[in-house]
């Protein structure tokens, strides 16, 4: 069975490969803007690698499609900025990230800077459990 | 001075395959001369050149509101020069294209010989509007996509050998200046090396790359790191020569606008079985602008 604990330690090496940091460097609870210093181009780059490891697909803005859950977009956002039931799906959807990270008003564009290690390792295993089963509904 | 390099697509799938060829010819302006005095395609250009092929299809899938930029490759693989007389055939297969990034690969072939390779590249997509007028593309895009027949295998010996005049030589020291850095700021021989590069608004890449967002071509700076590679290498005492096998890892983590001042800090990562691996880290005032590595491969015992 997948879980955060056995596919951390690959995430983590990924991460450091890919920020060029060392894996020391990398906590399951760290933030990849504000902790590792990643830029946009890293996440096009980490998702890369992670679907390569992995043998999985992650559309472009999956994280915040998974957020979003079952609301709507004018539910989850209203000129940019995420609406309160829209908060509430987002830290339900990141509950590894601590509540002071969510800060109020906060703009759909600067939910990339929450995301953790953790974060990512959660999506790995979200889509290890549904690709196979879209492919065999395919 | 120009910088499009495609001369024409002759088969376009949107969102698949695309193929194409450009001539090198004795009027390409970015072109370097080698040990024998033969003229060659600055190599990274091959590159740009597959590039640019593949964002034709892009932006033909996107009806022209997006435009690819260099963001990612895993590796380029260069096997040899491309010489003047030759012509370069192309392809560029798209292998994932959504709103917001391509993924891509190609090659290009001089008659049946590969002579670069490209893979694992992804490109961030940016709107249209920031770079260029939609309408200059457009028409760009039409004026090279007549769907001509793949002509004869072009190699003409006497184009590699030809004499140059004083112009010519002027340009090709023009170029030589263009795919350098500037000036070596710090230099410890077979541990690092430390380089320098100002670029000028004047760099005649920067008309097409882009009108409205001038900014310098990736492979414009990987050929400079290229040619610091080369020179770091050469002064290793080593009873061994190396060519440059591969560029891996590459990733451009920002524009670099005129009037930027970049440098390039390279170390000897590892050195085994024939093998070097420089590692380049090119940033401004600080700033991550670059990252990649250099693999070079040992080629033959100096006498």
């Amino acid at each position: 069975m997948m879980n955060v604990e056995n596919v951390y330690p690959k995430v983590q090496e990924i991460i450091a490969d890919v920020l060029v940091i060392d894996v020391a460097d990398v906590s399951l609870n760290a933030r990849l803007i504000a902790d590792l210093g990643a830029e946009s181009i890293d996440f096009l780059d980490l998702v890369f690698q992670l679907e390569k490891e992995f043998s999985i697909k992650i559309p472009r803005g999956q994280l915040e499609k998974n957020a979003r859950g079952a609301l709507s977009e004018e539910e989850f956002e209203s000129g940019g900025t995420l609406t309160a039931d829209g908060m509430v799906a987002l830290k339900n959807y990141l509950n590894e990230v601590p509540e002071e990270h969510f800060t109020p008003n906060l703009k759909v564009n600067e939910i990339p800077m929450l995301f953790t290690v953790e974060t990512f390792c959660k999506l790995i295993i979200a889509a290890k459990a549904t690709q196979p089963a879209e492919a065999a509904t395919a | 001075m120009h910088f499009l390099f495609v001369d024409r697509i002759l088969a376009l799938t949107p969102g698949g395959v695309t193929q194409g060829i450009k001539h090198v010819t004795p009027d390409d302006y970015y072109v370097c001369l080698d040990e024998q005095n033969r003229r060659y395609f600055v190599p990274s250009l091959v590159g740009e050149t597959v590039g640019q092929l593949a964002a034709w299809n892009v932006m033909l899938s996107n009806d022209f509101t997006k435009r690819p930029v260099a963001g990612i490759a895993e590796r380029a693989t260069l096997h040899r020069p491309v010489y003047v007389g030759e012509t370069l055939l192309l392809e560029a297969t798209l292998d994932a294209l959504d709103d917001s990034a391509v993924q891509y690969h190609g090659t290009a072939r001089v008659g049946d010989e590969v002579v670069f390779e490209l893979t694992g590249a992804l490109g961030p997509l940016l709107p249209m509007d920031d770079f260029i007028d939609v309408d200059v593309v457009r028409a760009q895009f039409n004026e090279l996509n007549l769907n001509l027949n793949q002509p004869d295998k072009l190699s003409d010996e006497r184009l590699l050998r030809a004499p140059l005049n004083e112009s010519a030589v002027d340009k090709l020291h023009h170029v030589n200046a263009l795919v350098h850095f500037d000036r070596i700021i710090d230099h410890v021989p077979g541990v690092s090396i430390t380089a320098e590069k100002c670029i000028t608004r004047a760099a005649p890449y920067f008309p097409d790359h882009f009108p409205k967002k001038p900014v310098l071509p990736m492979t414009v700076l990987l050929e400079c790191v290229m040619n610091l590679g080369r020179y770091f290498v050469d002064q290793l005492i080593f009873d061994k020569a190396y060519r440059i096998k591969c560029m891996q890892r590459i990733k451009m983590n920002d524009f670099v606008s005129p009037g930027t001042v970049l440098s390039a800090a390279m170390t000897l990562k590892s050195q085994q079985n024939g093998e070097l691996v420089l590692s380049c880290r090119v940033s401004s005032f600080g700033k991550r602008v670059c990252l990649l590595e250099l693999v070079m491969v040992e080629v033959r015992e100096i006498a």
